[in-house]
This record gives C-alpha cells, structure tokens and sequence, in this order.
C-alpha cells in the first residue's frame, strides 16, 4: 500500500487549533479534541470510490433532464413538465432573475460540481492531474455549498402535495433519476476528505 | 487582533481554506492550491454584519409581498405570501406540508438571524466557544433549505404552464425571500468562527490557556514563534 505523505501541520479549520499531522492508517480519522471538527481522514480507496459515484450521477443527472418530471392529466389531456419546466416557466413570464436564480441551484451548480469531480477524478485514477485540475478543485469545494438538488426534490414533494387536489399528478422517470442524483452526489462528496484529495493530487504526476 | 495563543496563526501560520494546508502567511498565497492565504477572514465579522442586514430589510418585503398569484376560471384569484400560504395549507388539513414550509421558511430565517447576531456577540465577548463553534456549523448547514419556498414556486409556475385551467406566477415576495437566502448564506459563509476562539483566550486567564493547549500548540515551527 502506497503512503501518502503527510502534511507537517494540521490547523482546525474551526478553531484554529495547531497540531503536528499524525500518520494515519486508511479508514481513520482525527476530531479537534477542542471544537469536535473533522480535521483530516484517510478513506479506503476514495479515489475509485468518489470517481464510481460521480460517474454514476453525472449518468442520473442526464437521465433527470430528458424524462419527464411531473405529468399533468387535465381536461382529458396530458402534458409533461422537464427538469427545466421550473426555469423556463418563469423565464417565459419574464422573471429572468428568478429563473436565473432557480436554475443555477439546481442545474448549473451540481452540473459543474459533477463535471469538476470527474475531470479532477478520473485522471487520479491512474495517478495523473489534468491541467485545470486543481482550479477545479478549488472550485469543487465552493461550489458544494451551493449545490441544491436535495431542496429542490424537497420543492417536487411540496408542490405534488399542493396541485394533486387541482390536477391528476403522476411523478416521471426524472424524479427518481433526480433521487438517485441525490444520494449519489452525497455518496461522491462523503467518499473523500478534501485535504486527502489535494494530498494525491499534489503527488500525481504532472499536468498532462 | 490578538490571536488565540494555541492558534496557528498566533505562529504566523494559516490554513488556506481551499486545501487545507497550512502555510507561513507570508507566502500571501498557497502553494498548493493558490488559493489567497489569511490568518482570519479579511472584514469578517464587518461583512456579516452587513450582509444580515441587507437580509433583515429584504425579509419585509419577503414576508409582505405575495410570492405566488394564481388565477383561476373556478375560484377568482388568489395571492398568497409565505405565512398566508402556511396558514392555508393548515387550514385545508396539509399538515406535513404547512409544518415543511413553516420550518424552511419561517423559522429557519429567524433561527439563522438570532444565530448570526449570536455568533457576532460570541466573536466578542468569547463565552462558550464550543457551543458557539456548533451554532456555526448549523447555521452554515440550514440556510439553504429555505430555498424550498422560491423553488416550489418555480415548480409550480412550470407545471402549471402546461394546464389552461389557471394561470400562476411568482409575485415579488419570491425574488425578495431568494434575495434573503442567498445573503443570509453568504453572511453564514463570512463569519470566521476562528474570532470565537480568540475572543475566548482573550477572556481566559492565562494558567487556563496552559491548561487549555495541552497537547496542542507545542509543535510549530520556531522561527514562527513570537
């Protein structure tokens, strides 16, 4: 098993707390015995991990926005309401900032969170770093906080709720691809611990 | 500023927040990641102040302004604003829902301002930074729940669309309230909790901060010692 080589120093990125980086083996992790923040883990086998699950929501996220999302039975007719039925539907009423808004939470956001965890992950397999890979990986770690397809699904559930009184509602093929993106996303992100990813990152070989 | 004497960056030493390594301060920028290396977030506890601010006063028109005006051939029209919406839902029995939207809505803005004021009132006077340091994680992690409102609008708006039964739209409640979860979020994301711990060094005597920095601190780097 290859040894990955530590940092010298450790700080809570919570608390500040100063320490010396102790070796870790794979599967453990240290907790600021001040603050209770997570301060460095070594996850078994994160980059295949994190690679698998990003790969398998970028297919989900696809999947989410070519089938239909909610359908609509009304007046003996049908209709079909995509993933981007939310922001063109405000977009064609005119409320450009809302429809802005909506769609980079929920479309623009998690598409480049899982467009950067492949380009950054994907190459680590074989030990290689792309060139824009660690710009990406900066980005990655902004780009997490606003990330908002759990709300969002929340948002589906909610207004199922609201219209079913009005309308026949049935829940497409997108909806369960959107679930799936969720937990997918989340098992991506948990599969790894920033700073270990920048550690392999660093050690991989150089821009291709 | 005085800095926590355990601290990292009592030696001169910062943890880019992008990587998380740490690095001598001077270096300006991280060698890893090139990300801008700080001690403390710069104008931390002046941007949040701010930011809150600017939320509190969008969070009137949030809450006066209708987010959604349906009309409908059957029922007339019909404007609802975030706690008008919550009040009906209970009222036609949607429990689940009214308390979803009470809670992202309602509390969750509220719970996030008394929070941000605490933290700021933390960051000075240094009492309970553990609890404190917990508030912080929390409010960082709510906030954007309370999208569910704006989103459902969204949602709603792009359903509807496809019907001829009625027509609805957002009112200028919903692109208020989204103004007050994105501030509100990046208010959260100013505030350095690192503020807490150095107020309550401050505050501590000096045998409790020996005390305190057992087992931590006695590792860096001398010529970064002051």
């Amino acid at each position: 098993m290859e040894t990955l080589k530590s940092p010298q120093y450790l700080a809570c990125p919570d608390c500040d707390a100063l320490f010396t980086a102790p070796e870790l083996r794979e599967g453990e992790r240290i907790v600021c015995p001040r603050c209770g923040a997570d301060l460095f883990s070594r996850r078994p086998n994160f980059v295949n991990r994190a690679a698998a699950f990003a790969f398998a929501a970028a297919l989900f996220f696809i999947l989410a926005n070519l089938f239909p999302f909610i359908t609509l039975k009304a007046d003996y007719r049908e209709s079909d309401m995509l993933l981007a039925g939310s922001v063109s539907g405000l977009e064609q009423q005119g409320f450009l900032v809302l429809a802005g808004i909506v769609g980079v939470f929920v479309m623009t956001v998690p598409s480049l969170l899982i467009g950067a965890m492949l380009y950054v992950l994907v190459p680590l397999l074989r030990d290689r770093r792309l060139r824009w890979a660690r710009h990406l990986c900066r980005a990655m770690s902004e780009a997490r906080r606003w990330s908002m397809v759990q709300v969002f699904l929340l948002a589906v559930l909610v207004s199922f709720l609201k219209l079913g009184k009005l309308a026949t509602l049935t829940l497409g093929a997108s909806f369960w691809a959107f679930v799936g993106l969720i937990i997918c996303l989340a098992g991506a992100l948990a599969a790894f611990d920033q700073r270990e990813l920048w550690e392999k990152l660093e050690a991989a070989s150089h821009d291709v | 500023m005085t800095f926590d004497p355990a601290s990292a960056a009592a030696r001169g030493l910062a943890h880019c927040h992008s990587c998380g390594r740490v690095e001598p301060v001077e270096k300006l920028h991280c060698p890893r990641c090139q990300a801008p290396l700080h001690l403390r977030k710069p104008a931390s506890l002046q941007r949040t102040v701010a930011l809150t601010m600017s939320a509190a006063l969008l969070y009137l028109p949030a809450n006066l302004l209708p987010i959604l005006q349906i009309e409908s051939a059957f029922n007339g029209s019909q404007r609802n604003t975030i706690l008008s919406g919550v009040v009906q839902f209970w009222q036609e029995g949607d429990y689940p829902v009214a308390l979803i939207i009470f809670i992202a809505s309602v509390m969750i803005p509220i719970v996030k301002f008394v929070a941000i004021g605490a933290l700021c009132v933390g960051a000075y006077s240094g009492r309970w930074p553990r609890a404190m340091t917990r508030l912080y994680r929390l409010t960082d992690y709510i906030g954007r729940w309370s999208m569910v409102d704006v989103f459902v609008v969204a949602i709603l708006v792009g359903v509807v669309q496809l019907g001829s039964i009625m027509t609805i739209s957002p009112g200028g409640g919903a692109l208020a309230f989204a103004g007050v979860v994105v501030l509100m979020m990046i208010a959260a994301h100013s505030f350095d909790p690192r503020l807490i711990w150095d107020a309550a060094a401050r505050a501590t005597p000096v045998s409790d901060i020996e005390r305190v920095t057992t087992g931590l601190g006695e590792t860096a780097d001398p010529s970064y010692q002051t």
